[in-house]
Parts: structure tokens; sequence; C-alpha cells
């Protein structure tokens, strides 16, 4: 770890033991971000900038509170510190907040996650440009390229790096990188829209990335397909719903495995442990130390050491996202604040094999807004893709919804594909569900 | 990174890191003119940031460095943000966090080409150094840094009265408290409440590289509120939230009643509540914060970077009929006190109130200034940032659909078979296809005319032209939405505004399902 984060983590530290606080952990995030965008033809934007933040959590008489700043001058700093003490002695006593178990920073993993590529800090402006026009040359190197509107590549790096110590023992830092590769099509539809589709290939290490020809075309190819795109009848359905988009279902699980949810009755999987609530085709797994994926790190945001743990096993909940403080509150013990690479173990067949078994129903590429209640359990979700008849993709629709509630919805899950989405830290495959509610015409 | 997510929500409680009447302005002056010219005085008037480093030399270095490479313009945007909260939860006032955001961002522009960097130390090296990054947006022969400055008189259109940086913990927990009390007093059924108090108070300061200087002080206040009730086992969550530019004065007694019933109402309503019915059917959305659906069918279409990209479903459609002649929509960021509102925008133009629509006819974009030189028109005052770590582009403010000829009562009772949309948790758009989505949480069937049984968690969805044109009763009211929204956009959050009068729309397709 770098000596010059640590000092300002220790320092922060200090400065609050003397104002105060019994206990306090600060943590230091500094990093480097650089976008490059190119538009049809020319540069688009381009931004860089390092920065760096620090977060102090104080416990203070039994009292909690938090501070971030960037304004890291010696002597604004100490006042900060100062301030946010006193503002922590006017809370209520909070008996439940307390820093982690020293025992649960224990068992860090040491192995290389290999989510750190020096590569990456090492790009040069050259580099990052030569990148993204070739975004816009794959995107416009197919045959209907007379029907694009507009192409935007953008080419993104971070390099950053964590530092975090704590009051009673912990103490570690971890450095990680990641590159984006996206392009964004608009083409012109007869009836005067303008659909657009992106593609997009984000991953840790610069030698993992696709080349952004092969992105820019994608990204052109799904954008053509959604030409003629059309509302139709509503009804009860099978769907399909393609693995970029799964990753989007899956998390709206996420909400209400929380302690939060749990201690706050938010929850339709309160005392659900154990219970089936999906079919048997899903298992989900929160990986932390996966190599060289976009989740992985070796302890959570409280310093907790991570590990691999099922979530949900053939259909069954095994385990929720409990932290240090809803841990105390409920009376358990804590898991992990929140996912890390939730990763669903794929199945066997591809997406078009999926296809072939629909006799009437719809594939689903992408949702638009919709929200889930974490409380009920209810969703209502905007949905645009294709239409399956017979085991054949037909013609796009759009503009349409599915709903649903989660307990009866995922107890439909008939399958899942061998196709697992990659650029994202929630890894789905594609998913089947069988008799969902759609609403079109 | 992903670019093209244009998200408005009623943020979840707690901090994110990381959602009256109003005389008809008829056709009101012809909206390419340009904004009257803020009145200025000669000189860098510095007020709020020279207590922070900030002097003539560092500006002057600054600006240079960021035109060394030939750029068009450059401006330097200065911010210093500190935003606290206090949470309640299990009827304790336990937790409370603070935010401090100093920093400056450069920017240089060519064309519609834009460099950009930014630093938190505002040091002369640090800030030369950003300037320098910016630069290479250009390569030429290096422009002059202005050798003189105007300083901006801003028309006020907020204030806080009772500064945020005055008020400690021990007058803000009260308040916490007396809600959770006002709340779990008003039903038996309430389980748990939960609610957080947050402030904002800092200052921004502009200054480009034709000289203009602008200086403003940015207050808010934002209070959410949520319960759980429970009644035989079933569970139902709903909430409520308040938010605009002021100071502490902003929670009066009767704002903080207000939260409470409308917690405890929206929540105990649930219990009653059925699925809402799938497919096509009129709509009618009650005065408020129905203006979401204007935000999603029409504002960001009418943002001019998408236009200006050939990107829009609007994009050829100014001075073409897309509604009904009863329909008049603005886009306004000069409502006294409201979320939404600026005195002055992220590039140093003037706050101003934009019609998009008048009478049905498409009547002009909202532009920044990269977009507005494009079109050879005057910005509309709408280039907004999320912080110093950005730079502008084109954004909504407070937007809002003037009065009709309707009485409310009579839209209603025109629907046989329909819903009623009341309150909303967020919405999104497709900017190219049109297609665009409003979450409900709270709504009512309407049965031969009449508002029946509770709805929730419903999307709708539609395509914004085709809503639009769709659009055949205007309410006699206007009301503004007092809810803390947020748009997000190419991963840039700012604070937004929502009104509407009530609405009929003759069909859109409700995302309900089979009970």
């Amino acid at each position: 770890m770098s000596s010059e984060a640590l000092n300002i983590a220790e320092k922060a530290l200090e400065l609050a033991k003397q104002a105060g606080a019994q206990a306090a952990a600060a943590t230091v995030q500094r990093y480097r971000e650089v976008d490059t965008t190119w538009r049809d033809g020319k540069l688009e934007k381009v931004s860089d900038a390092t920065s760096r933040m620090l977060t102090v959590q104080l416990y203070v008489d039994e009292r909690y509170g938090s501070m971030v700043t960037s304004d890291l001058r010696p002597a604004a700093l100490e006042r900060f510190v100062a301030d946010s003490v006193t503002m922590v002695r006017a809370l209520a006593k909070d008996p439940h907040r307390k820093l982690p178990d020293p025992a649960t920073y224990e068992g860090r993993s040491t192995e290389d996650l290999e989510i750190w590529d020096p590569a990456v800090p090492a790009l040069s402006a050259d580099d990052r440009l030569r990148r993204a026009k070739a975004l816009e040359a794959g995107a416009r190197d197919v045959k209907e390229a007379s029907r694009i509107l507009s192409v935007t590549g953008s080419f993104g790096d971070y390099s950053a790096e964590l530092t975090r110590v704590t009051s009673n023992g912990f103490s570690g830092s971890y450095r990680n990188t990641y590159v984006s590769q996206s392009a964004e099509v608009s083409v012109k539809d007869d009836d005067g829209r303008r659909p657009s589709e992106w593609a997009d290939a984000s991953v840790r290490r610069l030698a993992a990335l696709p080349t952004p020809e092969s992105v820019g075309k994608e990204a052109t190819e799904r954008a053509l397909r959604r030409l003629g795109a059309k509302k139709v009848a509503s009804g009860t359905k099978t769907i399909v719903v393609e693995a970029r988009a799964a990753r989007g279902l899956i998390r709206h699980l996420i909400a209400p495995l929380s302690g939060s949810a749990l201690q706050q009755k938010e929850s339709f999987l309160e005392g659900k442990l154990g219970a089936k609530i999906a079919a048997a085709p899903l298992t989900l797994v929160d990986e932390p130390l996966l190599h060289g994926a976009l989740g992985s790190r070796p302890f959570d945001g409280e310093g907790m050491s991570t590990k691999r743990r099922p979530i949900i096993e053939k259909g069954a909940l095994r385990s929720y996202f409990i932290d240090t403080y809803y841990a105390r509150k409920l009376g358990v013990a804590p898991t992990i604040g929140g996912p890390t690479n939730l990763v669903v173990p794929p199945g066997t067949k591809a997406l078009e094999a999926l296809i072939k078994d629909v006799k009437d129903g719809y594939l689903v590429t992408s949702f638009l807004g919709g929200n889930s209640n974490s409380t009920t359990g209810a969703f209502s979700l905007g949905i645009a893709g294709f239409r399956i008849e017979r085991g054949v993709t037909k013609e796009p629709i759009g503009e349409m919804n599915m709903a649903g509630k989660h307990l009866d919805f995922w107890r439909r899950l008939a399958a899942v594909g061998n196709d697992p989405y990659v650029y994202s830290s929630t890894r789905a495959p594609s998913l089947v569900f069988d008799g969902v509610s759609v609403a079109g015409t | 990174m992903r670019r093209r997510d244009l998200l408005l929500a009623a943020a979840s409680l707690g901090p994110a890191l990381i959602g009256c009447g109003s005389e008809h302005a008829a056709a009101g002056p012809a909206p390419k003119l340009a904004p009257p010219a803020p009145k200025t005085r000669p000189g860098l008037g510095l007020a709020y940031f020279s207590s922070f480093g900030v002097d003539e030399k560092l500006i002057r270095e600054g600006l240079a460095a960021a035109l060394s490479r030939g750029a068009e313009r450059a401006d330097l945007y200065f911010q210093h943000r500190v935003s606290t909260w206090i949470s309640l939860e299990d009827g304790e006032v336990n937790r409370a966090s603070t935010v401090v955001e100093l920093g400056v961002g450069v920017r240089a522009v060519r064309g519609d080409q834009t460099g950009y960097a930014y630093t938190e130390e505002l040091t002369l090296d640090a800030v030369k150094s950003a300037g320098a990054t910016a630069a290479v947006v250009a390569s030429g022969p290096a422009r002059g840094a202005p050798s003189s400055y105007r300083t901006g008189l801003l028309t006020r259109r907020f204030a806080a009265k009772v500064g945020w940086d005055g008020v400690g913990a021990s007058q803000r927990l009260p308040l916490l408290s007396e809600l959770d009390k006002a709340i779990r007093a008003g039903d038996p059924r309430i389980k748990t409440v939960k609610a957080s108090l947050g402030s904002e108070h800092g200052a921004i300061l502009i200054v480009d590289s034709e000289g203009r200087v602008f200086e403003d002080l940015l207050p808010m206040a934002v209070l959410y509120a949520s319960c759980t009730a429970e009644e035989n086992g079933r569970r139902e969550t709903n909430g409520y939230n308040v938010a605009g530019r002021a100071g502490f004065e902003f929670f009066t007694k009767e704002r903080l009643g207000r939260v409470a019933k409308q917690c405890v109402d929206r929540t105990t309503v649930l219990f009653q509540s059925v699925p809402a019915p799938p497919g096509e059917m009129p709509v009618v959305l009650a005065a408020g914060a129905s203006g979401i659906l204007l935000h999603e069918a029409i504002g960001h279409g009418m943002e001019a970077d998408f236009n200006r990209k050939n990107t829009s479903i609007y994009a050829d459609r100014i001075g073409k009929p897309i509604a009904k002649d009863l329909v008049h929509i603005v886009d306004d960021g000069t409502l006294e006190g409201a979320r939404g509102s600026i005195d002055v925008d992220d590039e140093g133009n003037a706050s101003q109130k934009t019609l998009l629509v008048d009478k049905g006819v498409l009547a002009t974009y909202l532009h920044d200034s990269i977009s507005a030189k494009q079109y050879g028109l005057a910005p509309t005052g709408s280039g907004r940032r999320e912080s110093f770590r950005f730079p502008p582009m084109p954004r909504m403010r407070s937007t809002y659909m003037l009065p009709g000829p309707h009485d409310p009562a009579e839209i209603i009772a025109s629907v046989k078979k329909g819903i009623y949309c009341e309150r909303f948790s967020n919405g999104q758009v497709e900017i190219g296809a049109g297609d665009f989505t409003f979450y409900v949480k709270n709504g009512r069937l309407i049965e031969d005319g009449k508002l029946t049984r509770p709805i929730t968690d419903v999307n709708l969805i539609g395509n914004g032209p085709k809503v639009l044109e769709k659009i055949d009763m205007v309410g006699k009211t206007l009301e503004f939405d007092e809810g803390g929204w947020t748009c997000g956009k190419n991963g840039q959050s700012v604070p937004v505004s929502l009104g509407m009068p009530t609405v009929r729309v003759a069909s859109m397709t409700v995302g309900g399902r089979k009970s």
C-alpha cells in the first residue's frame, strides 16, 4: 500500500481520537479516471482527473456518525473531524454500533485476484484515441451502414487504490484497474423513430478486452435489429431474458436480502432461509475472489475478509447480506454487507437452443424503467425485444411491459443458458420463465 | 460508465452515494430571443471563494493553461458543497453523515469538442496542471486569458433565511423525533418508520475566458420519510419526501405535518390495493408529480445535445405540431425556492423560463453553450453539471404543463374504464426510439367515471410523441410537486422539479398483471 494513503488514514484516526472518539475507521480512496469519447469522425470529449476521498467512521460515547471529504488541508481536516465528533455527540445512543469483531478480519485472501493491470495506468492518449476510433470504424463496417445516424465510441479507464485502517487493528489495501470499451449507435427507422442500441466490454485487464471493432459492430447489429419495433397484444407468455438483461432481474433480489430490509420489516424474503424461493435451475453464489472479475475484493467495506458464499442453491435460500450493524440488531452473525460478484452457474443450452424450445413467447433484450417492491415482492418492468414463434425469433417488439410477484415469478424459471454476461459483476446467463403476465395493446 | 441511462427518481430513503396556480402564459415571447443579459459590474468580485485561496492569479493562469493549445473557450468551475444528513430508525436519531466537496473543474472547448479535468487542490500548480490536461482537446497556438473581468449580478430565486452552517444537530434532531411520533400516532398498524433530514450549503464560482464571473450560493433542504405497516400478516411500505432550495426555515410545522400524514395515508391505503390490469387504456394523471410524464416523454428528448447529435426522436420537429393546441410545456429554472431552480446555469448563462411546446407546437430545445452555438441561438440557461467533477450538458430544471380548460372532476368522469395515477417513484426514457416509462406508487382504478380501488407498483409505458398526441384534456389548476426528484443522465445527477395540471391521456399501456 502507498505510504501516503496510509499516512492520511492513520492521521485521520489520530484526529478522531484527539477529538474524543473511542473508536474509528478511516478509508482513503485514490483514483485516476480517463474518458475518451469519439463521435462521428471526431473527438467529442476527453476528460482526465486524479481524485481522492477520505471517509472516517466515528464511534463516540456509544454514538455513531461518518464523514467524507476531499479537502485534506491539515487545518480544514482537523476542524472537520472535530465538528463531526460534536455532531455525533448530539445523537441518540446506539448500542449496536461497533467496529466489526476483529475475528472477521482474519483469513484474508492473499492470492493475486488479477484485478490490477499495470498496463492500464500506462495507457497513452494515443492508445485511447486509437481504440475509441476503432469502436466507430467497427460500427460502420456493416452492410446497412446508410441507416446509421450517429456512432459514439467511448474508451474509459480507471485505476484506483483503497486503503483502510481501524482503531481495533484492521489494516488493508488493494488496487484495481478497470477498462471499458462501449459503442452506441443510432439508426433511422422508416417511421421517424431513431432507435439506438449499445454494446460494451468492461474488464479489469487490458488483454481481456475484445477488439474495439467487434464491440462497435455488435452495437450496430443490435440497433438495426430494432428497426420496425411494434407493440403487440397483452397476454401470458413464455419469456426468454437475454443474459445481458438478466442481471437486472437478479439485482431486484438483492435489496430484500439485505440486513436492513429484514430488520425494518421491508423484505418479502424474511423468514425464508432454507425455503424454496425459486425453481431448481436457479443457483446464485457471491464470489468475491473470482480472478479478474469486476466485483472481486479481498475484504469488504468494513474490513471483513471475503469468501465464497452460496446465496441460493437449486432454488433454496441459503444466505442474506448482513453487515455488522444489522447483524447485532437482528442477533445473528454478519455475512457481508453487500454482493461482490453475483454468479449464476450456467446451464447447458445456448440462447438459440433456449429460443428453439419456445412455442409462443418473447425474447427480452432490455428493460426500460420499472421497479420492484422489496416489501411485497411486486414488480413491473418495461421490456423490449423480439417475438418468438415456434422456436424462431421474429419481429422486434417494444413499448411493452412485464409484471409479477417475485416468489411466484422465480418459481416459473424453466431453464438457464450457458452464456453468462461477463462484462458485469452480476454474471447471469439467459433465463427462461413460463407464464409471465405481459402488457401491450 | 454506461452512457445512455436517463433516470428520474425520488431518491430512496437516506443519503445515496454513489431519485399552485400559474397564469396561462399564452404563447410567451418567441423563444428564439436571447435571455436578458445578466447585469454585471466591472472587476473580479470574489466573496465566498477568496477564503479558499482563490485569487486573480490562480484564475488567470488556470484559464491561460486551458487556452494554451488554442481552445476557443475555457471556463473554471469552483465548488464548495457541504451535505449533512441525520437519520432516524427504530425511534432514534442515531446516525449522521457529512460530505464535503471542494474542487475546481477546468474545461476547454473547441466547437463541439470538450477537454475536461478537475482537481481537489485549489493551488496554483494543481489548477494549471488541470488546465493543461483539458487543453489537449485543441492543437494550435495559445489564446490569451482575459485581461479584465465583469462580475454578474444575479437575480436570486432562493436563499437560506436560516443558513445551514449555523444549524447544529441539536436543532435538527427534534424534527425527526416529532415526525416519527406523528407517523406512529397516525395509524396503529405502522410498525417501522425511517426518516432522513438532509441539508446542503456552499457555493459555486464560474469564470470563463470572456472574463465573465458568477458566484452563487446554493442551499438545499431535503426530508425523506417512509414507513411499513402490517395488517393480518400483510405488509406495505411507502413514503413521502419534500425538498427545496432553502435553509432550516423550510421545515415548518405545517410541512412536517403534511409529510407525516402523506406517509401514513399512502402506506395504509395499500391494504385495499388490487393489481392494476394489463394493457392499453385511458390514463388520468393527477395534478402535481405527474409532471414525470413530461420529463420522460419530451423533456430529455428536447435536450439539445441529443438533437445536435441527431439522435433524438424530436431532432427534426422544431416548429411542427406534436400535440393538441391545449398543450403548453415549460422548463423553468426561475421558480421561487424550487429544488430544480438555479440563478445561473453551470456555465454562466442566466436561468430562464423556456417554452418547449407552445399551443402544441414544438418551440425550442434546451440549450447549453455548445449546442446554442451550433444552432446559432442563445443558450437557454440549461447547461448544468452534478459537480466540479463533470462538464456541463443540457439538463432540465422544473418541467411542467400550463393549465388548460377542463375541470379535474370532469376529466375523471369522462373515463369509463382506466386508471388514475397520483404518486410516482421513478421513470426512464429511450431518447431515439422515444419509448418511456414511469412507475406508479399510488393510484386508483377508474370504473364508470369514478375513482374506485387503490393500485400500486405498476409501470406505465408509452412512446413520447404518440402519448403527447393523445393528451386530450388538461385541467384548470397547475400544481407543483414538492418532492426531492433527482435526474440522472450519462452518469451525472442533478436536482429537478415537476409540475402538472390534471391531464387525460386517451390511451397508454399499463403494465399491470392478471389478478
